[in-house]
């Protein structure tokens, strides 16, 4: 069973939606409805499936703006500091994630799979 | 009544105050596995000495609240396995706010609110794993009544009671839930001492006329661990024999 699979059963249950059909595509909170108590146990799912230690800031990409403003004050380049921050996305990744912040929050699966491709142990 | 606790495992934070002592010894006779924390080796001594008759059926760790390498090691022993939180541990911090020395100040709620945030926070991840879990605050009625001298330690209590209150908020409806309880005089612990030289006086506060006893609390806290108490939840419960209720 690869990530995206093993996902998105913990999240059909977290969510309570049989059936649900995800891709690397979906976004987690737009589309799927996902609030901060689905998200808290996402990430003791993960925690516990894949024995990482979760930062959810990091994991839920809940720091953007913050960082966004930082790399504003310091007169930095927002994809370059945003890449620095976020070591888990590509930077492709980080331009579609820049391009796309008017449409609400922009977590989407791939960054979830992503993020345990890079730190899982297992 | 719902008072079933067979199996059932409880960590008991600040386990070597008399207060918690009375609460393990009722909570393995009542089927609970009691696991305490301690500070000092004094405060194993007196957990050993307290419970080591009772036939072994309880454990103690070290853990001192600021010591981030102590919880580490108490969740690598004790992490899987916890139904129940009682928190007594609270940290000695008297004097006036215009007196107080600023680096203990820090050090104070670096210990006793910032330390207690994370490990609530790793305890309830533990739980969350689960879908149940129960967190019951032994917080004071200095919480909600000021004293002279007493400003630290309040609003220490005082966030410890709003960390307790959210996390029942928050992780209610994950069958993660949590209660304060605020007793009033108790002869036992730093009440001990103080109702020695002030027996009389604050004894005509107390509408009942008497102080808590230790047995009382003790099976008040089993009975906000009981499925029967879920219910009490977010909240502080006050149990003082009428002592705030008056002015």
């Amino acid at each position: 069973m690869d990530v995206l699979e093993e996902i998105t059963i913990i999240l059909a249950e977290i969510l309570d939606m049989e059936g649900l059909e995800i891709t690397p595509e979906t976004y987690l909170i737009r589309e799927l409805g996902a609030e901060s108590i689905d998200l808290l146990e996402l990430s003791v799912a993960i925690n516990s499936r894949f024995n990482i230690e979760v930062n959810d800031d990091e994991l839920f990409l809940r720091t953007l703006r913050i960082h966004l403003r930082a790399a504003e004050m310091e007169g930095r380049d927002a994809a370059g500091y945003l890449a620095e921050k976020y070591p888990v996305l590509t930077v492709s990744r980080v331009g579609e994630i820049l391009a796309d912040m008017g449409g609400g929050p922009v977590l989407r699966m791939k960054d979830i799979i992503s993020y345990i491709t890079c730190y899982g142990k297992n | 009544m719902i008072l079933n606790f067979q199996g059932k495992k409880a960590l008991v934070l600040g386990g070597s105050c008399d207060l918690a002592l009375t609460l393990a010894a009722a909570m393995t006779a009542a089927g609970i596995f009691p696991l305490l924390t301690f500070r000092s080796e004094e405060g194993r001594e007196k957990i050993d000495a307290r419970l080591s008759p009772l036939g072994g059926k309880y454990d103690a760790a070290y853990l001192n609240f600021g010591d981030r390498d102590s919880l580490a090691s108490l969740l690598s022993r004790w992490g899987g396995e916890i139904d129940f939180v009682v928190d007594f541990a609270q940290g000695d911090f008297e004097g006036y706010i215009a007196a107080a020395d600023e680096g203990r100040v820090y050090q104070y709620f670096n210990d006793n609110v910032s330390f207690r945030a994370e490990l609530l926070k790793k305890i309830a991840r533990i739980m969350l794993k689960r879908g149940k879990g129960r967190f019951v605050f032994i917080s004071s009625v200095a919480a909600g009544r000021a004293n002279p001298g007493q400003g630290f330690y309040a609003a220490a209590k005082l966030a410890a009671e709003a960390l307790y209150r959210n996390l029942g908020l928050e992780l209610g409806r994950k069958g993660i839930t949590a209660v304060t309880l605020r007793p009033g005089y108790i002869r036992a612990g730093r009440g001990e001492a103080y109702l020695e030289a002030h027996g009389e006086e604050a004894l005509r506060l107390v509408p009942t006329g008497r102080f808590l006893t230790e047995g009382e609390v003790a099976e008040t806290i089993l009975f906000l661990l009981s499925e029967s108490a879920a219910g009490f939840n977010a909240t502080e419960l006050t149990m003082d024999g009428g002592l705030t209720a008056g002015k």
